[in-house]
């Protein structure tokens, strides 16, 4: 707010324009003035005014590029150079030195001879798939669930009784049930990390629903004859908005996390995600002059996981109208 | 409050008896029962029929489904004396096919297969597999009936067998083993039968000794009472979970023994487990020589601690470890919102909460083995720097999560109302914080603890796998690997005990911390 006082004469304006009757009109007088308000506008320019948070979309993107379109541009064999065996196992440098300069070599060789960059952009793609679609899965039935059951009180009593059964069932012996029952291909991942994976975001929303449902302006709203599904949309869904941002900014990064820690296991996918990369590569952990294969991987995915969970919750805090100010 | 306590507890067993329904469900019905062979030798070196049976009789080890083989039939006829061992010999040698059944076995393999049949079995016949007109190798013509088990009759005799107490009548009653009784002495025979040491001894118990004194923690002991939750076929044969978990590892430590028989020798054999194991010691001479009777079951006494004494005593130093660091870190960042140390927790919240956890005790681990610490357990010449890195790899990130919580509740209630009535009445920011805010903050923190120090007895299954520890964490892994059932299910029970006790201690001690939440219904 500006609380100096404006000189009328620096406006410029014409004494007529400034001072001048106006009808008197109905349906003028009704309306209301407010600045002009939108909301996703405003989302967005919260968000670009953190300059870190231009840096971690421009990470997103480049990592994007990197695991669907770059794997597309290289041919990517594992085991093109198996029976060599002067191509395993090479350090950065004696790898740009065979093969001479190329991106692929720039982290040196795998255990088969095959370029570890490449490997490691050819799993983040299966991991980043799966950890975006099964968060799309679990965000989208936990919330429509999660909205039900935070208003419906027959249905908390036995969703309660559910959420509480199936949260006792080890989550490991779940998933490695279904992965030994189904074979362990990507759908069969994204089922056994979904099949329960929704009543821990369902459980959250409720809650929040819960808070949010017998606040004063919906005991108002319902006075007033408001019915549930119009409170449930108007009411309730905007409120929520920064609340499923902000989940999905920590869901995504967890199901690549899991993935890493499925395979590590021995549970996981059988194709090259990046948990299996872990997995195969960790006794070259210890191994001097390997640990670039070791490493690679590791870092990746780390890396997306951080970008994708701090522009995830920044455009989650964004997202909450009270930053708009 | 009591009666409250009792209610949530009955409401936790209810839903522990689904958990191990559901468990069973996925681990009999869901899983591909030809996968407990995928690592089997025998069953890759039998062919033919041979093969066929082996696969039943695993799956009845396995507790699939009952089966009972018809030569096995017959000679349980025989020891009914329903049968004479001459008939028996004749009855035994069935037809290539079902059509060349003679006489007698015809009459025997129709009895067998009306019999169960009747008893809702699925009565098999299979040919004989020849090749060149000689029966082939393994290619014997079979009989056999076979039934699965049904969930609800697995249910009930899992629950009705947890808690067994062990009577005179355990050994078959047709079993001749002398007079079946209890006995009370005062010098253990154990000990040579010099020494002082009262114990109840057992004839036709299941244990031998039910009731004696040694010199380990809390030096009386019993075996009248035995939790079953679950007996290992693969992972720990024969043995219930529990006893895998409890049991003593590492490397055997002997002592001079003086076994039943008389014989002395230096040995890691704990004469106090010897569990009876019919018709073992006609088998074995090896065994004659040391013991008059069938009580020959009898576990090694070992040096190292047991799975359970690992992942405790790493996870409850860890969980002290987090707990003092990250409440202070957590108050200290609240109380300087967006000063350094904020910035600096908030940095190191982040990393935890997004990078895959393998990934940072991997680095825990790279850092600690370049500082020369131990990165290997070692069960038998411990040093207890090898706690350390362990230690340490499953506190940090539990610091990270004390921080981020405390702080969010603390911030939380930095703002409400009274909090700006104690500012307004006077009192300075370190009496705010530490007498007001830190108090409430603190309740959903107290919640948890009983979680965390029960949760210590599961062990970590990732901390341990990187580290080697020889701890329970590894337990479930392992038993899903070796298709081990009995295992799976009495670790799956062990966890629904552990998190239905450790939530109803968290709700007791919550409102023993803060009066105004109470369970009792009057006070509402």
């Amino acid at each position: 707010m500006k609380s100096e006082l404006t000189n009328l004469k620096e406006l410029g304006l014409p004494e007529e324009e400034l001072f001048s009757f106006v009808e008197h009109s109905d349906t003028e007088a009704e309306k209301i003035t407010a600045p002009r308000y939108s909301y996703w506008q405003s989302v967005f320019r919260v968000f670009f005014k953190k300059k870190i948070n231009i840096i971690m979309l421009g990470l997103l993107v480049l990592i994007i590029i990197f695991a669907y379109v770059y794997p597309t541009l290289i041919t990517y064999d594992r085991y093109a150079n198996i029976t060599d065996s002067t191509t395993k196992h090479l350090m950065p440098g004696a790898a740009i030195e065979k093969f001479g300069f190329s991106l692929s070599w720039i982290l040196g060789s795998g255990g088969s001879g095959e370029p570890t960059f490449d490997t490691v952009w050819v799993g983040s793609r299966i991991s980043i798939s799966l950890a975006l679609m099964c968060a799309v899965i679990n965000l989208s039935i936990g919330v429509i669930v999660g909205a039900v059951w935070g208003f419906s009180k027959k249905m908390d009593m036995i969703m309660m009784e559910v959420y509480n059964t199936l949260y006792n069932i080890p989550y490991v012996l779940l998933i490695s049930v279904l992965v030994l029952t189904l074979t362990a291909s990507f759908w069969t991942m994204v089922f056994a990390l979904t099949v329960v994976g929704w009543l821990g975001v369902a459980y959250f929303i409720r809650t929040q629903v819960i808070i949010i449902r017998d606040r004063e302006y919906n005991l108002a709203s319902r006075c007033l004859g408001t019915p549930i599904r119009r409170i449930a949309f108007r009411n309730i869904l905007p409120f929520m908005t920064s609340v499923i941002v902000t989940l999905s900014a920590t869901e995504i990064p967890s199901y690549i996390s899991y993935e890493v820690f499925l395979s590590y296991i021995g549970v996981g996918l059988k194709d090259m995600s990046l948990g299996r990369l872990i997995y195969e590569a960790e006794p070259a952990m210890v191994t001097n002059g390997w640990q670039f294969e070791f490493w690679s991987p590791v870092a990746v995915a780390s890396i997306i996981a951080v970008v994708l969970y701090v522009v995830g919750q920044n455009l989650g805090d964004a997202s909450d109208p009270r930053t708009h100010m | 409050m009591a009666k409250y306590i009792l209610k949530r507890f009955l409401h936790g067993l209810i839903s522990i008896v689904i958990v191990v329904a559901i468990v069973m469900m996925l681990i009999y019905s869901l899983l591909d029962r030809t996968t407990i062979f995928s690592e089997d030798e025998v069953y890759r070196k039998l062919q033919n029929n041979a093969r066929t049976t082996y696969t039943y009789r695993r799956w009845q080890d396995y507790g699939y489904l009952h089966y009972v083989n018809y030569n096995d039939w017959l000679n349980e006829q025989v020891r009914e004396g329903k049968l004479d061992p001459e008939t028996k010999d004749e009855a035994t040698d069935l037809g290539r096919k079902p059509e060349d059944d003679e006489g007698v076995v015809a009459q025997y393999v129709k009895e067998f297969t009306d019999y169960y049949e009747s008893q809702g079995y699925k009565v098999e016949r299979l040919k004989a597999v020849t090749s060149r007109r000689k029966v082939a190798a393994g290619g014997q013509a079979e009989l056999f009936a076979h039934k699965d088990r049904p969930l609800v009759s697995r249910l009930w005799s899992y629950f009705s067998s947890i808690v067994t107490i062990d009577t005179i009548h355990y050994v078959d009653e047709d079993v001749d083993i002398g007079k079946r009784e209890l006995t009370f002495t005062t010098h253990d025979p154990v000990y040579g039968g010099e020494k002082f040491s009262p114990a109840i001894m057992g004839n036709g118990t299941k244990h031998k000794y039910l009731l004696y004194f040694d010199d380990k923690f809390p030096y009386l002991h019993q075996n009248l009472i035995t939790i079953n939750l679950g007996t290992s076929y693969s992972v720990n044969k024969d043995h219930d979970v529990l006893e895998t978990m409890l049991q003593s590892q590492g490397s055997y430590v002997t002592r001079p023994t003086v076994f039943p028989s008389g014989h002395v020798e230096e040995s890691a054999d704990d004469l106090h487990t010897a569990i009876y194991l019919e018709g073992s010691l006609a088998g074995s001479e090896l065994l004659q020589s040391r013991f008059t009777d069938d009580y020959t079951n009898v576990l090694t006494r070992r040096g190292g601690r047991s799975k359970v004494a690992f992942s405790f005593s790493i996870g409850i130093l860890a969980s002290i470890m987090a707990y003092a660091l990250g409440l202070p870190l957590g108050v200290f960042m609240a109380r300087h919102k967006d000063g350094i140390v904020d910035k600096l927790g908030t940095f190191y919240i982040v990393f935890i909460m997004a990078v895959p956890s393998l990934a940072y005790i991997f680095l825990f681990k790279a850092i600690g083995g370049s500082m020369g610490l131990p990165t290997t357990f070692d069960v038998n010449n411990g040093t207890a720097l090898m706690y350390v890195l362990p230690i340490v790899s499953l506190a940090l990130p539990s610091v990270a999560n004390l921080m981020k919580w405390l702080r969010r509740y603390m911030i939380d209630q930095m703002n409400s109302d009274y909090v700006k009535f104690a500012r307004s009445g006077g009192l300075s920011e370190n009496e705010i914080f530490a007498k007001h805010i830190l108090k409430n903050a603190a309740i959903p923190i107290v919640h948890a603890i009983p979680g965390t120090i029960l949760g210590a007895l599961t062990g970590a299954i990732i901390t341990e796998r990187v580290y080697v520890v020889p701890g329970t964490g590894n337990l479930l892994t392992q038993a899903i690997n070796f298709y081990d059932n009995g295992v799976i299910v009495g670790v799956a029970m062990f966890y629904g005990m552990l998190s239905v006790v450790a939530i109803i201690l968290g709700d007791v001690l919550m409102s023993v911390v803060d009066p105004r939440i109470s369970f009792s219904s009057e006070s509402r």
